[in-house]
């Protein structure tokens, strides 16, 4: 089944759209879904034209599309367990919180808080996505738990802090204090990040651009080759982060 | 003139003499009456059980430290969401919920009086502001005083007008209800990295023993005649081996009050530890309460832990910093300058761990043992050994030895050779339970004369009608029933309104918070003392001119003057 969602034109199109419920599995049960605008409960045919194509009988075969103006459309994802979303156009925050499984492409940018404390499945973003990207959210101890979140552009601060499982990608820059507070699974960032992984206790962390202000907590073990998707790169080795007993390993590019 | 009428109800008033009649009653303008005219609205309770509004003598409900529970728990905030309906605000929250879920959690239980159990001075403002927003409910503050300078010195000089004058002044600034005591001297003593382990023990930089804060601030709450007896929450929480102390505490106690007790014991349950380590605790809830029914001027409360997952909140920072070692997960600690400390950390109580099965029996039996159910209050330290919601559940437990037989098959099979609550067979009655939840609260808080806790003409019309009838229920087999009956009540009348019936809320509620100004003579006021305002400036990061709470954050402040006696 795909389903087409198109935004109708808003009077106020600065009023952000809390729309949690745009989820594949709540699409099964047709499209009598409410979202929030502002405070205001609105049912989805008053923001979107709808269009829904061909029949589903769970989930995984459940398709979304989101079409038009949808840079002020939060939480969409939230909980989400199977199928497939795709934004055609920017995301607001919070896209693919908490998902669990299935995937969800956006092909313009994201904001901030995109797949927070995710557990599985997949995430892409084929612009930049804003601050705490692949983040813990404020006083959570764990973070990203599984899945993969890949960032074609760059990625705001505090990226992937907490994690805590999965994969992790920025293939631009990442900005200050990526992967602090980092725990395991992997994070790699192709370009440069300033402060990275303080305070982290385990996990890898690759820099493939240029470290500005590494922090002062972090060992050098010395170069070494590392295999990165099947091909030799030479990287200098540090552990850390020695002031929170320094089981992690963090690499940069030489 | 409002008038509300209540029909066939099956009233127990413990403080009163009234176990189970049916009787009418009147309310006039929030007052209860001899009689009203024919226009009062009636209310049919159709024979159920009539109780004066809960009183809770000791829970966290507001407070800087709570807000911090709630800030660092954003999986907490995530369980029981409700939504906005009608005049309910919305609500999140299981352990610390918002301002407004408590309120009507504890609204939907009958509860209609709270005392916060921990309120530092210096942010008293913060803590006046959620209790504006516990709109339910009639609030008031402990006052934190077990590390304040000005206290130490005056105890060091063993000067009790001294002790009764800076208490006046604090309690008068920070708009408190009452003395509280958080391990005394032992957060003063963290502030330094330090703890004491007794109270014989010194605290660093001030050569006083906790023994001597506790024994001068008891004389010093009596020269104030302050409604409330000193609160205590003994030194050595959670260590095993700690009923001593406990024990050393009653022990000091003087008789001083003839109408009510005159050392409040608050979570009881952490503070009767036996053994040398975890490994080897073991209740000794037997000793203590055999302290207790041989010291009829102290009062205790239960402190109960609950299975499941809470939120450790308390002013006694050195014991947070130990649970943290424990447990290895995200904390808190805090220091507030010249007065306490506090420390936050989420908990989870598992049946699988012996010690929490042993602290678990241990709060039943304290309850248990006690003769008189007066000295021992219904309480979890709400939400140290469990949230509020969770007083049902005790209820049946105390009301039911089946129950307590099922649930202790449940346990880690070791705790039954550490703990005596096997062999109990003791079922509280309705009337037990009455003067448990609030007539024993009202009469240890001294809120009694203001109208609390009983159902005579002249009394508040706080009232809650719960679903059960008495005569009907066995509440030894029927125990589903009470846990049912006590978590919703038919109708909670706060001051002559409805403000929930049937679990739902239906008015917006306009609460008043209790303070307490003890009257001194001119000689005693601090604020002309040239050492204390000479202090405060030096010391203190506030002037002394903006450290009252001004009145604007009480808007239905009720305030309760007391005659010093110096």
């Amino acid at each position: 089944m795909k389903v087409i969602l198109e935004t109708k034109p808003r009077k106020k199109p600065r009023i952000p759209i809390e729309a949690e419920t745009i989820i594949p599995q709540n699409f099964l049960r047709g499209t009598d879904i409410t979202v929030f605008e502002g405070n205001k409960e609105r049912v989805l045919d008053d923001l979107f034209y709808i269009s829904v194509e061909g029949p589903a009988v769970s989930p995984d075969q459940v398709e979304i599309i989101l079409r038009g103006d949808t840079g002020m459309i939060k939480r969409v994802g939230e909980y989400m367990n199977a199928g497939r979303i795709v934004v055609e156009g920017d995301i607001g925050m919070h896209c693919g919180n908490f998902m669990s499984a299935g995937e969800i492409v956006i092909q313009g940018n994201a904001d901030s808080w995109l797949g927070r404390e995710m557990r599985g499945g997949k995430i892409t973003c084929l612009g930049n996505a804003g601050h705490y990207c692949a983040a813990g959210y404020r006083g959570e101890k764990r973070g990203v738990r599984g899945g993969r979140i890949e960032v074609m552009g760059n990625a705001g601060d505090f990226t992937a802090e907490y994690l805590s499982g999965g994969e992790v990608r920025i293939h631009g820059n990442a900005g200050d204090l990526a992967g602090v507070e980092l725990r395991e699974g992997t994070l790699v960032i192709e370009g440069s990040c300033s402060r990275p992984c303080g305070n982290m206790t385990g996990g890898t962390c690759m820099v493939f651009g240029k470290i500005n202000d590494l922090l002062p907590t972090f060992k050098s073990l010395g170069i070494k080759e590392v295999d990165f998707e099947g091909k030799k790169v030479r990287m200098e080795i540090f552990r850390g982060d020695v002031a929170n007993r320094g089981k992690g390993t963090l690499m940069r590019a030489v | 003139m409002s008038e509300l009428l209540i029909r066939n109800a099956c009233v127990i008033d413990p403080l009163n003499g009234i176990n189970g009649e049916i009787m009418d009653i009147s309310i006039r303008d929030g007052r209860i009456v001899e009689e009203v005219s024919g226009n009062a609205q009636v209310i049919d309770a159709a024979g159920c059980l009539t109780l004066p509004g809960g009183v809770d003598s000791h829970t966290h409900v507001c407070g800087t430290k709570v807000n911090f529970g709630r800030y660092m728990s954003p999986e907490d905030m995530r369980a029981g969401r409700t939504a906005r309906n009608g005049c309910m605000h919305v609500t999140s929250g299981y352990s610390v919920p918002t301002t407004f879920g408590n309120s009507y959690r504890y609204s939907n239980m009958g509860y209609t009086t709270l005392l916060e159990g921990a309120m530092a001075p210096l942010e008293a403002r913060h803590t006046h502001e959620e209790f504006t927003a516990t709109p339910h409910q009639d609030m008031m503050a402990n006052t934190l005083f077990d590390g304040n300078w000005a206290i130490m010195e005056a105890v060091r000089d063993k000067d009790v007008r001294r002790t009764a004058a800076v208490v006046a002044w604090y309690l008068k600034a920070a708009r408190g209800f009452a003395i509280k005591l958080t391990n005394p001297g032992g957060t003063e003593a963290w502030g330094w990295g330090e703890d004491v382990s007794g109270i014989h023990d010194t605290v660093p930089n001030f050569e006083v023993t906790p023994a001597e804060i506790i024994g001068t601030m008891i004389r010093a709450n009596e020269v104030l005649r302050l409604p409330h007896s000193v609160h205590l929450h003994c030194n050595n929480l959670g260590v095993p081996g700690n009923y001593q102390t406990t024990l050393d505490t009653i022990g000091l106690v003087p008789d001083l009050n003839k109408t009510r007790q005159s050392l409040y014991l608050t979570h009881v349950q952490f503070h009767s530890y036996g053994g040398t380590t975890w490994r080897d605790i073991d209740s000794k809830s037997e000793e203590i309460c055999k302290a207790v029914n041989n010291t009829p001027q102290v009062t205790i409360d239960m402190g109960q832990i609950m299975f499941g997952r809470t939120t450790t909140m308390t002013a006694d920072g050195p014991m947070e910093f130990k649970l943290y070692m424990l447990h290895r997960n995200k904390w808190s600690n805090h220091d507030v300058e010249l007065e306490t400390g506090s420390g936050i950390i989420p908990v989870y109580y598992f049946r699988k761990s012996m010690v929490n099965c042993v602290m678990w029996a241990i709060g039943l039996e304290l309850a248990l043992l006690t003769k008189n159910p007066w000295q021992c209050l219904l309480s979890t330290d709400n939400p140290n050994g469990a949230p509020f919601v969770k007083y049902p559940e005790i209820i049946a437990l105390l009301m039911s030895k089946k129950l307590r037989d099922q649930e202790c098959a449940l346990l880690e099979p070791r705790t039954e050779h550490h703990v005596p609550l096997f062999a109990i067979d003791r079922e509280l009655d309705w009337n037990e339970i009455a003067i448990m939840t609030r007539s024993a609260q009202a009469k240890a808080l001294g809120i009694r004369d203001i109208g609390k806790g009983h159902l005579a003409p002249g009394a508040e019309a706080d009232v809650a009608i719960y679903p059960l009838k008495t005569s009907e229920i066995d509440p030894s087999t029927q125990y589903q029933q009470v846990i049912a009956g006590f978590s919703r009540t038919k109708f909670t009348i706060k001051r002559g309104r409805v403000v929930s019936r049937n679990g739902e809320v239906i008015v917006d509620g306009a609460n008043s918070t209790i303070w307490v100004k003890p009257k001194v003579p001119e000689e005693y006021n601090l604020s002309n003392d040239p050492d204390f305002v000479r202090k405060f400036q030096e010391y203190y990061t506030v002037r002394m001119s903006n450290y009252p709470v001004q009145d604007v954050y009480l808007p239905r402040g009720v305030c309760i003057e007391t005659e010093a006696d110096l």
